[in-house]
């Protein structure tokens, strides 16, 4: 997109300010949910923080990635940076992914996201269960990693309708309006 | 007139007047029971009495509702404005009755170990996402005394340990955890020992298991389990839970018993950290000593 005006400038400035806003809004409110109630919740921050990562440039992906990851440890009581680093993986590799080979369609997300979101379940009961011996520990994967990933997966649904109003409404878009292009030429 | 008073019609207006009078006396002397007639005439006219009335009612709401409509707004202002000073009120009363429940609580706590110091009550603030050892998070921390190994009480019995402590909160470890190993004694019988740990089987009915139990225990269904204080960890004779089950390890070698603990900790609202108890961390505090002795 070319920027020409100022006013242009200040509008583009506050789309992205209030889009990043509601992004941590909804990181927020993802946090408090999963924080809330003593039942089996999805990790609602897995598919938050890839749904900003592929959507925004690769610095800006990591940042949100790790600090997506603190929040899933803090609620999910897990050694502090685990899932920051887990995450922070992800986000840029689905940026990656998604410049390079895929297209940004619905199929591509929920795909992306649930493999993502399995390995981060299936990380989190290695090392947090597995690895430690306890008798019938298989169990905990059957009754509780799965049942969770299939939650986060379910849920992505919603949060990709949201993201997308958000971003419909607030990103910048890329390519040239009809003007721009006759001007340009 | 004359013709009126000497005519047959007066005569027969008068007896049925001396008639109307005749059953005004008799039903005098019923004692307060209606005629059988007017008692029919109740019953037949009831249902139509009562539509009737309510349609009358409903009317006369109407119209007192319109014409007295700037009266009611006012009361309905008033009314409304009393009832946000009783809500608050309330609120504040359920405050103070959380408060006195709280207190009331550490003051059996106490009573039944005066040794011990309690930390104030602390809230729950929430459960670990997705464990299935129910592990939670305390609104108190280091800033208010408290210590990593805490044990975790309520006044029906232990709940866990603190296993991190930031400055307002911390986290519990709770007795459904295969990490957390406390040494029990059967109330009842006073010799059998074992060791209470949590399972990932038991855990998912919110149960623990008492392992390390001689063959020839005598402990029953229903019997309490109790802390030992053997380890330093836990004070001693905290109610941990009942025994619902008891059988023989797969091994052959120990018996085992489930647990269920005497404190509801699916649903946990508030607990007390002990801060300190007799016997408390002997051997740390032992090494202290000579790590400090050492030049």
């Amino acid at each position: 997109m070319r920027l020409k005006t100022p006013r242009e400038k200040r509008i583009l400035y506050f789309k992205t300010t209030l889009r990043w806003f509601l992004y941590y809004f909804i990181i927020f409110s993802c946090f408090i949910i999963m924080t809330s109630g003593s039942l089996k919740k999805p990790v609602l921050l897995v598919p938050v923080a890839l749904l900003i990562a592929v959507n925004n440039d690769l610095m800006a992906s990591a940042y949100t990635g790790a600090f997506c990851g603190f929040l899933i440890d803090i609620a999910c009581g897990r050694l502090l940076g685990f899932n920051a680093v887990l995450l922070t993986v992800f986000c840029v590799a689905a940026t990656l992914v998604f410049e390079l080979y895929l297209r940004k369609k619905f199929i591509n997300y929920l795909v992306t996201i649930s493999a993502a979101s399995f390995l981060q379940c299936w990380l989190d009961y290695k090392f947090f269960y597995e690895i430690w011996g306890y008798a019938d520990v298989e169990l905990i994967f059957s009754s509780v990693t799965l049942k969770v990933w299939l939650y986060t997966v379910i849920s992505t649904v919603i949060l990709y309708i949201l993201f997308k109003i958000i971003n419909n409404l607030l990103m910048p878009k890329e390519h040239l309006t009809i003007e721009e292009v006759i001007r340009t030429s | 007139m004359g013709e009126f008073l000497k005519s047959t019609r007066f005569k027969v207006l008068l007896a049925f007047l001396a008639f109307l009078v005749g059953i005004m006396i008799y039903s005098v002397t019923k004692g307060g029971y209606s005629l059988s007639a007017a008692s029919f005439i109740n019953t037949i006219t009831k249902p139509f009495r009562f539509a009737s009335n309510s349609i009358s009612m409903e009317m006369e709401k109407n119209a007192d509702r319109i014409s007295n409509a700037d009266a009611y707004y006012e009361e309905n202002l008033e009314l409304k404005r009393q009832i946000g000073e009783l809500n608050k009120k309330l609120t504040e009363y359920d405050d103070l009755l959380a408060e006195v429940e709280e207190l009331r609580k550490l003051v059996v706590i106490k009573e039944e170990h005066p040794d011990n110091i309690f930390s104030q009550s602390a809230e729950v603030m929430g459960y670990i996402a997705n464990d299935p050892f129910k592990g939670f998070t305390i609104d108190r921390g280091y800033a208010d005394g408290i210590e990593p190994y805490a044990p975790v009480v309520t006044p029906e019995g232990i709940v866990g340990i603190i296993i991190e402590v930031s400055q307002h909160s911390s986290t519990v470890r709770t007795l459904l955890s295969p990490d957390l190993s406390i040494a029990a004694i059967c109330s009842s019988t006073n010799t059998d020992f074992g060791i209470v740990e949590g399972s990932v089987l038991a855990a998912e009915n919110f149960r623990t298991k008492l392992i390390h139990l001689n063959k020839d225990h005598g402990i029953k269904k229903g019997d309490l389990m109790i802390t030992s204080g053997n380890s330093g960890l836990f004070p001693k004779d905290y109610a941990i839970g009942t025994v619902t089950e008891v059988g023989i390890e797969a091994n052959g070698l120990s018996a085992y018993a489930e647990i269920e603990p005497a404190a509801d900790i699916s649903r946990l609202r508030s607990v007390f950290v002990i801060m300190d108890f007799e016997g408390k961390n002997d051997e740390e505090k032992e090494d202290n000593d000579e790590a400090e002795d050492t030049p």
